[in-house]
């Protein structure tokens, strides 16, 4: 390798680290500060890993206090009861994320084939509208949206998350499903139809089998939106009913009283499944959101 | 399949879709904007005249108005090109064969996998005044005399959320440009070398211009989501301090959820919808005088 060579790699090297030391650090400080009494985060600077500790974890999944929290002298430490909120929170976020992923995969697939093979009168007008929906900013509708929700009478419930974060999912799984199957070879189906196949029939056997990638990384897509849909969550849940991780993750660390270790426990459990996520699919989501730039 | 069944059968798959959107986006907006027509004061239930453009009236010479619409201006440049030059240059060096590009490849996907709300809490915490990390690693290498406000001082509040923003954005950008990058055929690089390009030449001559079109994706959707951010700021700064970091859009949650005025709020909600549409309409011109080019 000539010099100039090494020079440039070891430049380019250097550059990849500080991204990584950039993308990385917040994650692995956070997972750190879970692991440490609030006592030693509260130095300056903060005193790190000499007694890390899964107390937090225990306290927030059992309600055992740990020792460090306990009396010492006249001070005692924060905490908060509201930590606990976190794993039922997480799971009502798992339950509205899943079965929007369901009805997005259920309700968009047929329609994307539709719209992308099949020539119908106001075609192009629905097409138009789904993806123009996407250009409403939410913070107007917020209002109207509590009202119909109430009139529903699905107020704090999951089903009123599902349902919004369903309208919210389905524009972009149609419009990324509908690119796809464009790009799927129309032969295999067609032979199929002339034996006597119908339109569901051959969207199940043949063209869904072919269109798999696309399908995991809407899926997927899906699933991270309304996992990390905050401000509806926010406005149309109320209680551990239907609150999910975000909500009572922002509540938490908006309250005076919740030590640092235990917000930072939170946000290490709600950050677990979409980095798995993230991770378990990285080439299958690159893919998607290449394709969502690349294809015409 | 019998022929009234083919007939219907489009309109069968699109119609579930079609009503669920239908239900949250022209019913919700037809609302709004009628509610913008009427004085909305959620302490004052009993009362709802309606009062033409009043609303929009208030809400445009309001005190903040002018102010937010610029702090929104230098948020949205800033992040537009912090997010635009991240995504570049992790691209680049995603796209070279140095070892560690598998490495960032990995993980360059986790800050845009996870909530928002989230995000700013974890900077938040490093950036704190009092006993953040980022003071204790400054401070322990000696490179700060004391600890710095961060997010109480106005103008480090809002370099530190266009930091924020552009670590949950970059990825997007990144791995955007990545696609773009890895559709230029190689054999122009090479051809370039053999004519003695050097990589900065290669770069405008070759990379800048065939990246355009995805340059330009990057920019309307990144434009789009800094005017709209909201969940960020709500946890960073709450907007402040002394309303330093209050986009347009946190106004618009202040006017309803703190000083209750619906009213105001939509008014408001709908003049950046305007706005925010304006801006894409504008976008999408240039990206057809390219495409024609």
């Amino acid at each position: 390798m000539s010099p100039r060579h090494a020079v440039r790699s070891l430049l380019l090297n250097l550059a990849a680290i500080v991204l990584i030391i950039f993308v990385v650090g917040p994650f692995l400080w956070v997972a750190i500060a879970s692991l440490q009494a609030e006592n030693d985060l509260l130095h300056r600077p903060p005193s790190v890993i000499q007694h890390p500790t899964l107390d937090n974890y225990n306290y927030v999944f059992t309600g055992k206090i740990p020792s460090s929290y306990e009396v010492k002298g006249q001070l005692r430490s924060r905490i908060t009861q509201e930590a606990r909120m976190i794993a039922p929170a997480l799971g009502n976020s798992f339950i509205v994320a899943l079965s929007v992923l369901v009805i997005n995969v259920l309700l968009g697939t047929p329609a994307a084939y539709t719209f992308s093979r099949l020539r119908f009168r106001a075609r192009g007008a629905a097409y138009n509208f789904i993806l123009g929906s996407r250009l409403m900013p939410a913070m107007a509708v917020a209002i109207p949206y509590y009202v119909i929700v109430q009139a529903l009478g699905l107020l704090d419930t999951r089903i009123s998350l599902v349902l919004v974060d369903c309208a919210l999912t389905l524009p972009f799984t149609i419009w990324f499903l509908t690119l796809y199957i464009n790009n799927v070879p129309r032969d295999m189906e067609e032979a199929g139809m002339v034996d006597g196949c119908t339109i569901p029939q051959a969207l199940v056997r043949i063209v869904a089998p072919m269109m798999l990638p696309g399908l995991v990384a809407t899926a997927a897509f899906a699933f991270m939106t309304s996992y990390n849909e905050f401000l509806f969550a926010r406005f149309l849940t109320q209680s551990l009913r239907s609150q999910t991780g975000p909500v009572v993750i922002a509540s938490i660390a908006g309250n005076p009283d919740a030590s640092y270790s235990l917000i930072s426990v939170c946000m290490t459990l709600g950050l677990i499944p979409p980095l798995i996520l993230a991770i378990a699919l990285r080439k299958r989501l690159t893919e998607g959101l290449s394709t969502s730039v690349t294809f015409r | 399949m019998p022929e009234t069944r083919t007939r219907w059968y489009p309109y069968v798959t699109i119609l579930p879709a079609l009503l669920l959107i239908g239900l949250f986006t022209l019913y919700p907006v037809a609302v709004a904007i009628q509610d913008s027509f009427y004085q909305y004061v959620l302490t004052k239930p009993r009362s709802h005249p309606f009062i033409g453009l009043r609303n929009f009236r208030e809400v445009i010479g309001s005190y903040y108005f002018l102010n937010s619409l610029s702090i929104t201006g230098m948020f949205t440049v800033a992040s537009v090109a912090g997010v635009f030059l991240f995504g570049l240059t992790v691209a680049s060096l995603l796209n070279t064969k140095i070892k560690l590009a598998a490495v960032l490849k990995v993980i360059i996907l986790l800050p845009w996998a996870i909530p928002s709300v989230v995000a700013g809490l974890l900077w938040k915490w490093i950036l704190n005044g009092d006993f953040g990390i980022l003071n204790g690693i400054l401070f322990s290498l000696k490179l700060i005399p004391g600890y710095i406000p961060f997010l109480s001082d106005p103008v480090l509040a809002r370099v530190s959320l266009v930091l924020a923003q552009v670590w949950k954005e970059g990825s997007l950008a990144a791995i955007f440009f990545l696609a773009g990058l890895q559709l230029i055929p190689s054999e122009l690089y090479e051809a370039a070398r053999m004519d003695g390009c050097r990589t900065w030449r290669m770069f405008r001559a070759i990379t800048f211009p065939l990246l355009r079109p995805i340059a330009l994706v990057v920019l309307v959707y990144e434009t789009m989501t800094s005017i709209l951010t909201f969940d960020l700021i709500y946890v960073l700064t709450g907007g402040g301090p002394a309303d330093s970091t209050s986009l347009i859009s946190w106004f618009a949650y202040a006017e309803i959820f703190k000083s209750l005025n619906l009213g105001h709020g939509i008014a408001l909600s709908i003049i950046i919808a305007l706005l925010t549409l304006a801006l894409i309409l504008a976008y999408l011109r240039i990206l057809r005088t390219e495409d024609s080019r």
